[in-house]
């Protein structure tokens, strides 16, 4: 903040000297028959202005100064610093202890208030410091939490990549010592055709795992980057079923699979071949998580004007209501981190954070209930029936179009 | 024939036991599976086998109660399946008593190295038991009367502490030993963060039983968890 010019230490005392000049001088004019507790009391009030205005040291120069011209100027013999008439003495002096007093009283009230102030700024200081330090600390704390959560993904990436990556070290290893040995001719060798084959085909199924698992992570990051591109036709909700079912024979040879489908659905504008991915990431839970031989059923039905809703039920062990959205989450699997007994599944803990992410691009709702009787697992979506609306272009997400 | 060792696999990950099963009964091995810690232990009280691998990470019983339940009623040699970034529990396996770690991925080999290893020192400390007052185990001889100690054919000197130290490694040939577990077995169980103690008397040993102490061949070092001892081939 700069000082004003009056603001000065020496400035007071001018001001000081020039007020009770120029009031001295204002009394004098307007009449040399002023009474002199008049001029005491103006005097007095121009000491007090001083004093609020530049503390205690000018207050007390303007107080002597003002004594003077009272004397001088007011008090007979007019002219002369002598004075008469005693009573006139104990007025001077009276006059003298009261400027004296009230100035420094009220310079010292300014003092306490201007402290005061300087506290109240200080006080303002020290909160913005705080709150600076508070909101530091809370970023810090979202980016441990951030951390936290990373760490937690990498644990369970790196736990889904060194599982596959386990038995087919162990496999290849087991066929290469084979090899050695025979080679060797070191020592029986026990390895029949089948183990050998048996080997070969963990090898070969768990790469096909590896490589799901890192094509699901692909899949996530895209979604998660508003970069999923859906090529909306309009199509017919049966065969979109039918696409996911008989993509799903292999796996589902060993449950029963109804179909409840509604007839005369309307048709819907949807990336089919995302849809009918969702309608597999479905078939293929209630397999893994429903005894063999127990049915799975598949329902589509209209729902309001606007919405088709479809759902996979199974007949398994159901999903506790706790863990139900937290089923959504990646890498997130109710037997593994939710405690359900359940015999230990083989997925990549993303097929249903894929799902809702398709789902709801498609402007969707993804959710679970129990099946029928309060058993099972049933989870549903919805699609909103198209519209006219033509949106064909692939839709920029932000971080697209920040990078252009 | 004799009757082969039995072997039993403690796995939630299918695939793996799959793969192990075939591996280790190629080498003559009897192999059953398990796929959690309850399963397996049931298994163990059923069948009796001469070594148990487990994961540590499994659903119902984990490999760390498995180790635990076994140990209360078994000597029997547990080999562990990690993974790196479960160095904590490794570390509590082996405190709970198992005998030996392999790290996932891992070749066949390694594994069936430390098969052999932890099936020998079992032999090794079952026929220890027969007698109450010598140890055999490869290079060393020890009389535990006399509390003699010799090391290929020649008397060393040691101090009260330093043979009681020896005679558990000796007795735990092979085995991995955490800090905690020698020194809770030599110091006692208010000892048992006093890694320091350790080192010195691990040091003055090693000064004493290895011809160069620099690079030991006896008392290995296994970073981070403690010590394994190797007894040397006689």
């Amino acid at each position: 903040m700069r000082r004003s010019v009056l603001d000065q230490r020496w400035a007071g005392y001018v001001a000081a000297a020039l007020s009770v000049g120029a009031l001295t001088l204002l009394l004098k004019t307007v009449g040399a028959h002023v009474n002199a507790a008049t001029v005491s009391v103006a005097l007095l009030l121009n000491v007090l202005f001083v004093a609020t205005r530049w503390g205690s040291l000018p207050a007390l120069a303007a107080s002597i100064l003002a004594m003077l011209c009272l004397n001088f100027f007011f008090l007979p013999p007019f002219g002369t610093f002598t004075i008469a008439a005693a009573d006139n003495w104990i007025a001077l002096l009276a006059f003298l202890i009261t400027a004296v007093t009230a100035g420094q009283l009220s310079a010292s009230a300014k003092r306490r208030a201007e402290e005061a102030e300087a506290g109240r700024r200080e006080i303002e200081r020290l909160y913005a410091e705080l709150r600076d330090a508070f909101g530091r600390a809370s970023h810090a704390e979202a980016l441990r939490q951030s951390e936290k959560l990373k760490s937690a993904l990498l644990d369970a990436v790196t736990h889904d990549l060194r599982t596959p990556l386990t038995s087919i070290k162990a496999s290849i290893t087991t066929l290469l010592d084979e090899v050695r040995r025979r080679v060797d001719s070191e020592g029986p060798v026990a390895l029949d055709a089948e183990s050998r084959v048996e080997m070969m085909e963990v090898i070969d199924e768990e790469s096909d795992r590896l490589g799901r698992f890192i094509n699901g992570l692909i899949e996530l990051a895209r979604i998660e980057a508003g970069e999923l591109q859906l090529r909306r036709r309009w199509g017919a909700v049966d065969e979109i079923i039918s696409t996911a079912l008989s993509r799903a024979e292999p796996i589902t040879r060993n449950h029963r699979v109804e179909l409840d489908v509604e007839k005369e659905l309307p048709g819907v504008r949807v990336d089919e071949r995302a849809v009918s991915e969702v309608v597999y990431t479905l078939i293929d839970n209630a397999t893994k998580y429903s005894p063999g031989d127990s049915t799975i059923r598949i329902t589509a039905r209209r729902s309001g004007d606007d919405l088709i809703e479809m759902g996979v039920e199974d007949d398994g062990p159901g999903i506790p209501i706790d863990l139900r959205a937290r089923v959504f989450d990646k890498f997130f699997r109710a037997t593994r981190d939710g405690d359900v007994r359940s015999r230990q599944p083989t997925g990549t803990g993303m097929g249903l954070a894929i799902a809702k992410g398709i789902v709801e691009a498609h402007e969707g709702k993804i959710w679970i209930e129990s099946g029928r009787n309060g058993k099972g697992t049933r989870v549903l979506f919805t699609l909103p029936i198209g519209d006219d609306e033509v949106i064909e272009e692939p839709r920029y997400s932000a971080a697209t179009v920040e990078m252009q | 024939m004799t009757n082969p060792t039995r072997i039993l696999v403690v796995d939630d990950e299918p695939q793996l036991t799959r793969v192990l099963r075939t591996g280790l009964k190629s080498r003559g091995y009897d192999v059953r599976a398990a796929a959690d810690g309850l399963a397996g232990f049931e298994t163990f009280n059923d069948w009796h086998p001469d070594l148990v691998i487990t994961d540590l990470a499994m659903p119902n019983v984990d490999g760390l109660e498995l180790c635990r339940r076994l140990r209360a009623i078994s000597q029997v040699p547990i080999i562990v399946l990690s993974a790196k970034g479960e160095e904590k529990t490794k570390i509590e396996a082996l405190d709970l008593g198992a005998d030996d770690y392999v790290t996932k991925p891992f070749g066949i080999d390694e594994l069936l190295a430390r098969v052999r290893a932890s099936l020998r020192r079992a032999n090794v400390a079952a026929m220890n038991e027969a007698s109450d007052t010598t140890l055999d185990s490869g290079d060393f001889h020890v009389d535990l009367e006399t509390r003699e100690i010799t090391v290929r054919g020649k008397s060393i000197h040691l101090t009260p502490k330093e043979f009681d130290l020896l005679v558990y490694f000796i007795k735990h040939s092979g085995k991995v030993l955490t800090h905690r577990t020698l020194l809770a077995a030599v110091w006692g169980g208010n000892y048992v963060e006093q890694n320091e103690y350790l080192r010195v008397f691990v040091g003055n040993l090693r000064k004493k039983i290895e011809s160069d102490a620099a690079s030991p061949r006896y008392i290995l070092t296994e970073p981070w968890i403690g010590y394994r001892f190797d007894p040397g081939e006689r």
